[in-house]
C-alpha cells in the first residue's frame, strides 16, 4: 500500500507542477492586459502582470517541492 | 474521414427552449445521466435490502472505494475537520471518475473533456474553499495573502503575486482535467483516423498504438480523478489550516 502510495504521489505532483506554472503565468498575462484595457497604460500592466505571473507560478512549483523534500528528509532521518 | 475532434460535438437530442435559455437535452446530458446512473445504482444496489456484516463483492469494493477517499481526506485535510467533507469528495470522486471512464466506450460522450464542466466543478470549489475560510477565520482569512515571515518591505510585491497564485489555482485544477481526456481522446481518434486510412500492411500499427493507449487512458482516467479530489483535499486543507 505504501509503495503504491508513492507512485499516487508522484504522478499527483508531475501532473501538478506542470500546469501551475504555465496556468500561473497566463493568468498574470491576462489580469495584466485587462488592467491594460481599462486604464489605458499600454505595454506597461502585460509586462508586469507577466513577471508577478511567473512570480506566483515559481512560487507555487517551490512550495509544492519544498513539501516533497521535507518528506524525504523525513523517511530518510527514520532509515537512519 | 471524420474529423478527430468530431466525437467532442454536442449534438442536440430533444431540444427543450424556456425564455431564450436553450436548455436542450444533449449527449453531453444523457453521458451525465449515465454516469449519475450507474454511480448510484452501485451503491443503491448492495444497500437495497440492507448491509451486510459480511460483505458481498460489490460492497466490499464499494467499501475500500470509500475507505480510500476517507483516508486521503483525513490525510489533507484532518480528521476532525475532515469528517464532514467526506460525503462531498466521495461524491465528486466516483462522478469524475465514472464520466472519465464513460468517455472511454466507443460511441459515447466525455462530459469531462469539456471545459465548461470542469471550469463549473472548480469554480465551485474556488467558491466553497473562500466560503470556507471566511466562516472559519473571519477577516483574518485575508492572512492568506501574506504568507509568513517576509520582510515587511516585500508585501506589496508578495499580495499580487498571492492573488494571481489563488486564482491560478481553480483554473489549473479546471484545465488539468479537461486537457489531458480532451489530449488522450484526440489522439485515440488521430490514431484510430492513420489505421483507418492507411493501406493494410501499415494500418496495423497505428492499429496497435490505438490499443495501447486505450490502456494508457483507464489509467489516466484514475489518476485524472484522484488528482481533481486530492487537490480538493490540499485546497480545502490549507485554508481552513491558513498556513
Amino acid at each position: 500500500m505504501s509503495k503504491n502510495s508513492g507512485f499516487r504521489q508522484g504522478m499527483q505532483v508531475a501532473f501538478r507542477l506542470g500546469t501551475e506554472l504555465t496556468v500561473a503565468t497566463s493568468i498574470g498575462g491576462l489580469l495584466g492586459y485587462a488592467l491594460d484595457n481599462f486604464f489605458g497604460t499600454k505595454p506597461w500592466g502585460l509586462v508586469v502582470g507577466i513577471v508577478l505571473g511567473s512570480a506566483a507560478g515559481c512560487l507555487a512549483v517551490y512550495r509544492v517541492a519544498m513539501t516533497l523534500t521535507l518528506e524525504e528528509d523525513d523517511t530518510n532521518n527514520d532509515l537512519e | 474521414m471524420e474529423s478527430p475532434l468530431h466525437h467532442f460535438e454536442v449534438h442536440t437530442i430533444i431540444p427543450i427552449h424556456i425564455g431564450g435559455l436553450d436548455l436542450s437535452i444533449n449527449n453531453a446530458v444523457v453521458a451525465m445521466w449515465v454516469g449519475l446512473a450507474v454511480i448510484g445504482s452501485m451503491f443503491l444496489l448492495p444497500t437495497r435490502k440492507g448491509l451486510s456484516l459480511v460483505p458481498g463483492k460489490l460492497q466490499s469494493v464499494l467499501e475500500i472505494a470509500v475507505e480510500f477517499i476517507r483516508n486521503l481526506v483525513y490525510e489533507f485535510i484532518g480528521e476532525e475537520e475532515g469528517r464532514k467533507y467526506v460525503p462531498f469528495i466521495a461524491s465528486l470522486f466516483l462522478f469524475i471518475l465514472a464520466c472519465n471512464l464513460i468517455g472511454l466506450l466507443p460511441g459515447s460522450y466525455t462530459i469531462t473533456s469539456q471545459l465548461v464542466v470542469t471550469g463549473v466543478f472548480a469554480t465551485g470549489i474556488f467558491i466553497l474553499t473562500l466560503v470556507i475560510g471566511f466562516s472559519k477565520h473571519g477577516m483574518h482569512f485575508l492572512g492568506i495573502l501574506v504568507p509568513p515571515g517576509i520582510p515587511k518591505v516585500l508585501i506589496p510585491i508578495m499580495i499580487p503575486i498571492e492573488i494571481i497564485s489563488m486564482l491560478a489555482r481553480p483554473i489549473s485544477l479546471a484545465v488539468r482535467l479537461f486537457a489531458n481526456m480532451t489530449a488522450g481522446h484526440t489522439v485515440l481518434a488521430v490514431l484510430f483516423g492513420l489505421a483507418m486510412t492507411g493501406p493494410l500492411w501499415l494500418g496495423w500499427l497505428p492499429f496497435g498504438f490505438t490499443v495501447v493507449i486505450n490502456g494508457l487512458e483507464i489509467a489516466i482516467a484514475f489518476i485524472q480523478a484522484y488528482i481533481f479530489t486530492t487537490l480538493t483535499c490540499v485546497y480545502i486543507g490549507d485554508v481552513i489550516k491558513l498556513h
